[in-house]
C-alpha cells in the first residue's frame, strides 16, 4: 500500500455480495421468464407474428323449380387493413386521406375503422367487391402503406336483379346488438346477414362456415407468408318451387302496369307448389352490395321492406263473387237459369247500393251475372243465400286465417260474417249481406289467399299451404329436406255447384271482362275485381287459372294492383303475361334471361410479396 | 513493433495474468458479437455494421493487449493529464459533436463516429481512485466525500449538458462504489447519496401518482402529494412535516435511551426537504421522453405513447425463447421487427429468444466471472489505487448489467444503457475493452516486485 492504512476489504466484500445478489435475482428472473412462464411468452409472440384473414365462405345457391340459380356467388375484391404492432410508427392520418380519395369516402369514417383495427388488434375490411379499376389502382397503396392488402372473396349475387326481391330478401350489415347476439355463433363484426325473405330466414342453412388464413405478418402489419388454412364451407342450397320465367313475368308485368305498386302470386292448384311471388315497389338486392356508398344509401331509404303479396290486406271486391256463387249452388237456394233485373242500383229500405253500371245490365242470368261482374245479381243471390252460408264457405277457402307460410309478416286478413259478428256481440244486417255478396265492406284478404282461392277455385276444393321450398340440399352430408305438400282444408261441394262456377269463371275470359287474359290454345278462367278503396283509386284484382286443353289446371294467378282501377284493364294483363310464362309461349315483351355470373375462383387473398426488400 | 517489444519486455508476466478472466472476456465477446449480429440481420446496414463491429473488436483487442504491456500505476502518475483528457473530451463533444436523436453526444474523427462519454467515465473513475488514495489518511473527513464529488462534477455536468442522461446515470455508481470501498463514512455517503436518491425519487413518486390515480381528489393523498410539485403552501406543509419528523425520532430516540449523534436528527429534515425541493426543480425539467420510460416502467400497460411497446415486446421475446431458443437467425420477435432497439439496447431480448435460457444464462455466467475476478483483482491489487480502480469498474459494469438486462425481462426501467460486449456499439466495445484491460493489468502486477 502506497499510502494511507489498510485497504477497508470487508467493503469490497459487501460491494460484492451486492453484486452477486443483483446477478441472483437477474438469473432467476430469467428462469421464471424462460422456462416457468415459456409457454404464455410463446402464446403472446405468436399473436404478434400471425394474423387471421377471415374468408367469407360462399353462400348457399338459391335454384328455381328448373335449377336456374336465382341468388349465387361472384367473386369480388375486398380492401382490408392489418394493424402492425408498432403503433408510433404508425400513423393513420395519410392512409384514411389517401383511401377516402380512392374510395370517395368520409377519411374521418375510416380513420375510426382504422383504429379500431389498431385498438383491437385484428384486420378489418375498408370496402368489398371493389371494382377492377378501383383494384388496380389501390394494389400500388400496399407499396406505400404497410397493412394495407387485397383479397378476393366470395360476395352475393343476384344474377336477375330485381327479382322476386321480397321472396329472396337481401344481405345486410348487423347492428351492433345483433352482432352481440350471433358472435357465439361464429359472426364476426362485418359479417353480412340475410334481411327479410329467404335470406333471413334461411339463414343458417345458407350460411356456411368462413374459412381464413393465418398469416405471418411484420411490426408493420405487412404480410409475409401462408402459415396455415382453414377451409371455409359452403352453405347448403335451396331449391325453390318458383318458376323464374312466372317470376319475372310477375314482376315485369307489375312493374309495368298502371301504378307499378301490387303484388302478384301464382300457385300450382295440383300441389300447392308456389311458382312466383311478386310484390312492388321492389329493390335491386344487388344494390346493397355496391361500392358505391351512395348507391347502398339511397337504396337503404328507399327500401320497401312490405311484402304485399303476404302483409297486404285488400278487399277483394268482386274475386269474391264466385265463392258466393258456389255457397248459393252448393244449398240450392238460386236457380241459375233464373234471371235478375239490373236497373244499375238496388234499394234496400232507405239504403241504395250501386252496381259498376250505371245504366244497369239489363236482364241477366249466372253466368253473365258473373261474367258481366254485376252487382245487382249478387246482391239478390246473397240475399236468397244468406250470410251465414257465405260466410262458411269464405272461411273454408282460407279467408280470414293466416295460411302459416313460412315467412314473416304474414296477415290473415278479416272475415265478416253474421257469426263472427254474433262473436263479437254486434247485430248483422241485411246491408252487410250485401256487402258481403260483392267482397265489399269489412272483408279483407291477402293475394296470397286470393291465389289459394282460385287455386281451390280450379281443383274443386282443395286449400293448399303454399310450398316454396322443394328441398334444401345440405354440403354437410346430411340428407336433403323436403318438404312435402300440405293440403290445409277442403272446400265440399256438389258436383254441380263446381260446374256452375268454373263455367262462369271461364265465360268470364272467353267473353266477359276478363277477356284481356285470353291466352289462345290454352284454357283460362278468372274473375276480375274492382275493390273499392276508402283511401284512393280502386284497387285493381284479377283472380285465374289455366290448364291446357283436357289437363287439370296447372297455375292459379292472383294479381292485385294497388289504385290500378279497373281490374280488366290493370290486373288481368298481368295474369296473361304469367300464365304465358308458364306455358313457355313466347312473350314479345319478356327478355332474355340475364346470363350467369362468373363462377367463384378458389380464393385467396394476394398477399403482397416481395413486402419490402426481403422475399 | 513497439507494441511487441513492450510484451515481450515483461517476460513472466504471461504467467501472472488471469487467463479465466480473460478467457471469460473473449466468451462475452464472441457470444456477444453472434447474437448481435444475428439481432442486426435484418436491419437495411446489415453489412456496415458488420465492417464496423469488427473494426472495432480489433481496435479492442489491440488496446485491451496494450494496456496490459504497461505498468498501469501511469494513469496516476500522469492523473492530472488524465483528469483534463477526460474535461477536454467532453467538452469538445459539445462543441464539435453532431446531434442524433437529440443529442449531442457523437463526434466524428477520421471518418469514424465515437462516443467519448463513456471514456470519460473510466478517465473519471482513474481521477478519483488518485485522489481517494492520497487523501487515504482524511477519508473519514466531509470534504473528502465532497471534494471528490467536486472533481466528478464538472465531467459529469458536461455529459448531461449534450444531454445524454443515460450515461451519467452509471457515473453514479462507479463514484459510489470507489467512496464506498474507500472507507468513507457511511453517515456522510448515505446522506449526500441518498439526497440523490430522493431527488430522482420524487418526480418518480410524482410520475407514479399521476399515472396510478389520474382522477385523484384533491383532499386524497395522491393528490396531496401532487399538490406539493407546485411549489406553493403544501410545499412548505411538507417541509414543516419532515421538520416535525426529525423532533420526533430525536424525542423517541431518547427515550429509548439510544445513543445517537443529536446531528442525524437535524440531518432528517434537512435532507428530505433538500431533497424534495431539488426533485421539484428536477420534475419540472424533466424531458418528455424520459417521464413516458418511468411510465413504461411502473404501467407497461397504460403505454403513453408506445413508450411501454418496446418492454413488452422485450419480455414477449425473452420469455417466448424458453429453455434452447428459435436458434440464431430465427426468433420471430426480433426478425418480423416486432422488437425495437434489437441489435442495441434490447440485444439481450433477442438472445434471449433466439438462444434460449441457455444463451441467456451463458452470457449472464460470463457476466458474473468476469465480475467476480474484477472483484479478486480488487482484492489482490498491490497498491490502494488498483484497488479502487477495480472496485470502481466493478460497480460501474454491475450496473450496466442489472440495468440493461433488468430492462429487458421488465425489472427496471428503459434506461437506455446498452449492454457492454454485447449491444452493438463501436466506441463501447473498444472503451469496454480497454477498461477491461486495466483490470487485466492490475491484477497481473499484484506482486510489487514487478
Amino acid at each position: 500500500m502506497s499510502r494511507g492504512g489498510a485497504v477497508p476489504v470487508e467493503r469490497l466484500e459487501i460491494l460484492w455480495y451486492v453484486i452477486a445478489a443483483a446477478g441472483l435475482v437477474l438469473g432467476l428472473r430469467l428462469a421464471q421468464m424462460q422456462l416457468v412462464q415459456a409457454a404464455e411468452w410463446r402464446q403472446a409472440a405468436e399473436r404478434n407474428r400471425s394474423q387471421m384473414i377471415h374468408q367469407n365462405a360462399p353462400r348457399g345457391r338459391i335454384y328455381d323449380r328448373h335449377g336456374v340459380p336465382v341468388a349465387t356467388n361472384a367473386p369480388a375484391f375486398s380492401l382490408i387493413f392489418l394493424p402492425g404492432k408498432d403503433r408510433r410508427r404508425q400513423d393513420l392520418h395519410p392512409l384514411a386521406e389517401e383511401l377516402g380519395r380512392q374510395l370517395s369516402r368520409d377519411p374521418e369514417e375510416l380513420l375510426e375503422k382504422l383504429e379500431q383495427a389498431v385498438r383491437e388488434e385484428s384486420a378489418v375490411r375498408l370496402a368489398e367487391n371493389l371494382p377492377a379499376q378501383t383494384m388496380f389502382r389501390l394494389s400500388e397503396l400496399k407499396t406505400i402503406y404497410p397493412g394495407v392488402d387485397l383479397v378476393v372473396e366470395a360476395r352475393r349475387w343476384y344474377p336477375f336483379g330485381r327479382f322476386a326481391s321480397h321472396l329472396l330478401g337481401y344481405m345486410g350489415k348487423m347492428s351492433s346488438r345483433e352482432w352481440r347476439e350471433r358472435k357465439p355463433k361464429g359472426y364476426r363484426v362485418d359479417s353480412r346477414i340475410g334481411r327479410i325473405g329467404l335470406e333471413r330466414i334461411f339463414e343458417d342453412e345458407l350460411r356456411g362456415r368462413d374459412g381464413g388464413l393465418r398469416m405471418e405478418v411484420d411490426a408493420q402489419g405487412r404480410l409475409k407468408r401462408v402459415i396455415d388454412k382453414i377451409p371455409f364451407e359452403a352453405g347448403s342450397n335451396v331449391h325453390l318451387t318458383i318458376d323464374a320465367a312466372v317470376q319475372r313475368a310477375a314482376d315485369e308485368g307489375l312493374r309495368a302496369s298502371v301504378t307499378g305498386r301490387g303484388a302478384a302470386v301464382a300457385i300450382d292448384p295440383r300441389n300447392g307448389d308456389l311458382l312466383a311471388m311478386s310484390s312492388q315497389p321492389d329493390f335491386d338486392p344487388n344494390a346493397f352490395l355496391s361500392t358505391d356508398p351512395n348507391e347502398v344509401k339511397s337504396t337503404i331509404s328507399d327500401l320497401s321492406e312490405f311484402n304485399n303479396a303476404i302483409s297486404g290486406a285488400y278487399p277483394p271486391g268482386s274475386t269474391f263473387k264466385p265463392i258466393a256463387g258456389l255457397a248459393a249452388f252448393q244449398d240450392g237456394r238460386v236457380n241459375p237459369e233464373e234471371h235478375v233485373y239490373c236497373p244499375g242500383h238496388y234499394d234496400l229500405g232507405p239504403r241504395t247500393f250501386l252496381c259498376d253500371e250505371k245504366k244497369g245490365h239489363g236482364r241477366l242470368s249466372w253466368y253473365l251475372g258473373l261474367a258481366k261482374s254485376c252487382n245487382v245479381y249478387f246482391y239478390t243471390l246473397g240475399l236468397k243465400t244468406g250470410a251465414a252460408s257465405i260466410e262458411r264457405y269464405a272461411r273454408a277457402f282460407g279467408l280470414g286465417a293466416k295460411t302459416n307460410i313460412p315467412m314473416r309478416g304474414e296477415k290473415g286478413g278479416h272475415l265478416f260474417g253474421p257469426e263472427t259478428r254474433k262473436k263479437a256481440g254486434k247485430s248483422w244486417y241485411d246491408g252487410d249481406t250485401l256487402n258481403l255478396s260483392i267482397g265489399q265492406g269489412e272483408l279483407t284478404v291477402t293475394p296470397l289467399q286470393m291465389a289459394i282461392v282460385a287455386a281451390a277455385l280450379s281443383n274443386r276444393g282443395s286449400v293448399w299451404r303454399p310450398r316454396y321450398i322443394q328441398k334444401i340440399v345440405y354440403t354437410d352430408g346430411r340428407p336433403d329436406a323436403v318438404k312435402p305438400s300440405e293440403r290445409l282444408g277442403l272446400v265440399t261441394a256438389k258436383e254441380e255447384a263446381w260446374n256452375l262456377v268454373q263455367r262462369a269463371l271461364e265465360v268470364t275470359v272467353s267473353s266477359g271482362t276478363g277477356a284481356s287474359a285470353r291466352v289462345p290454345g290454352i284454357l283460362v278462367a278468372g274473375k276480375t275485381g274492382t275493390a273499392q278503396n276508402p283511401h284512393g283509386e280502386d284497387h285493381a284484382w284479377f283472380i285465374t287459372y289455366a290448364a291446357r286443353p283436357g289437363e287439370p289446371a296447372s297455375i292459379a294467378v292472383a294479381v292485385l294492383v294497388e289504385n290500378g282501377g279497373h281490374g280488366a284493364a290493370a290486373a288481368a294483363p298481368v295474369a296473361k303475361r304469367m300464365i304465358m310464362a308458364h306455358f313457355g309461349i313466347a312473350d314479345p315483351a319478356a327478355a332474355k334471361p340475364a346470363p350467369p355470373p362468373a363462377p367463384v375462383p378458389a380464393l385467396t387473398p394476394a398477399p403482397l410479396l416481395p413486402a419490402g426488400r426481403r422475399p | 513493433m513497439t507494441m511487441v517489444r513492450a510484451v515481450r519486455a515483461q517476460s513472466g508476466l504471461s504467467g501472472r495474468v488471469d487467463w479465466t478472466y480473460v478467457a471469460a472476456v473473449a466468451g462475452l465477446v464472441i457470444a456477444g458479437s453472434l447474437a448481435m449480429l444475428s439481432a442486426a440481420s435484418t436491419t437495411p446496414m446489415y453489412s456496415a455494421i458488420l465492417q464496423k463491429h469488427f473494426i472495432a473488436l480489433t481496435l479492442g483487442i489491440t488496446l485491451f493487449t496494450l494496456t496490459l504491456a504497461f505498468n498501469y500505476q501511469v494513469f496516476q502518475d500522469q492523473s492530472k493529464f488524465v483528469y483534463a483528457t477526460a474535461i477536454v473530451i467532453v467538452a469538445a463533444t459539445l462543441i464539435l459533436g453532431k446531434i442524433s436523436r437529440g443529442q449531442r453526444s457523437w463526434v466524428h474523427l477520421f471518418g469514424f463516429s465515437f462516443q467519448p462519454a463513456e471514456m470519460a467515465r473510466t478517465l473519471v473513475v482513474l481521477a478519483l481512485a488518485d485522489f481517494l488514495d492520497r487523501r487515504a489518511r482524511r477519508i473519514g473527513d466531509l470534504s473528502t466525500l465532497l471534494t471528490g464529488l467536486a472533481i466528478c462534477a464538472p465531467v459529469m455536468a458536461l455529459v448531461l449538458k449534450q444531454p445524454d442522461f443515460s450515461t451519467f446515470l452509471t457515473f453514479v455508481p462507479a463514484i459510489f462504489g470507489m467512496m464506498f470501498a474507500a472507507g468513507i463514512d457511511m453517515f456522510q455517503l448515505v446522506a449526500v447519496f441518498g439526497f440523490g436518491g430522493l431527488t430522482i425519487s420524487v418526480p418518480l413518486i410524482y410520475t407514479v401518482c399521476q399515472i396510478r390515480w389520474p382522477d385523484a381528489a384533491a383532499h386524497s393523498l395522491p393528490g396531496m402529494i401532487l399538490a406539493t410539485s407546485r411549489m406553493g403552501f403544501a410545499t412548505v406543509a411538507a417541509i414543516l412535516l419532515f421538520c416535525a419528523l426529525g423532533l420526533l425520532a430525536w424525542r423517541v430516540s431518547s427515550w429509548m435511551r439510544v445513543q445517537v449523534k443529536p446531528a442525524a436528527f437535524a440531518a432528517i429534515p434537512i435532507l428530505l426537504s433538500a431533497a424534495l425541493l431539488a426533485g421539484i426543480v428536477v420534475h419540472k425539467h424533466l424531458k418528455g421522453y424520459q417521464r413516458n420510460r418511468f411510465v413504461a416502467w411502473i404501467a407497461p400497460q397504460s403505454d403513453v405513447q408506445g413508450a411501454a411497446y418496446n418492454v413488452i415486446q422485450s419480455q414477449i421475446a425473452l420469455g417466448s425463447g424458453g429453455m434452447w431458443g428459435k436458434g440464431l437467425f430465427s426468433g420471430t420477435q426480433s426478425q418480423l421487427g416486432f422488437l425495437p432497439e434489437r441489435h442495441t439496447d434490447f440485444v439481450f431480448a433477442n438472445l434471449g429468444e433466439e438462444m434460449g435460457f441457455w444463451g441467456t444464462s451463458l452470457i449472464l455466467g460470463l457476466y458474473m466471472i468476469v465480475l467476480w475476478r474484477i472483484v479478486s483483482a480488487a482484492r489482490l491489487a498491490r497498491d490502494r489505487y488498483g484497488y479502487l480502480v477495480c472496485a470502481g469498474l466493478a460497480s460501474t459494469l454491475a450496473f450496466q448489467l442489472v440495468l440493461n438486462v433488468g430492462m429487458c425481462v421488465g425489472l427496471m426501467p428503459v434506461a437506455g444503457v446498452p449492454l457492454p460486449l454485447v449491444s452493438y456499439g463501436g466506441s463501447s466495445l473498444l472503451v469496454t475493452l480497454w477498461t477491461l484491460g486495466i483490470v487485466a493489468n492490475i491484477y497481473a502486477r499484484r506482486y510489487a516486485l514487478l
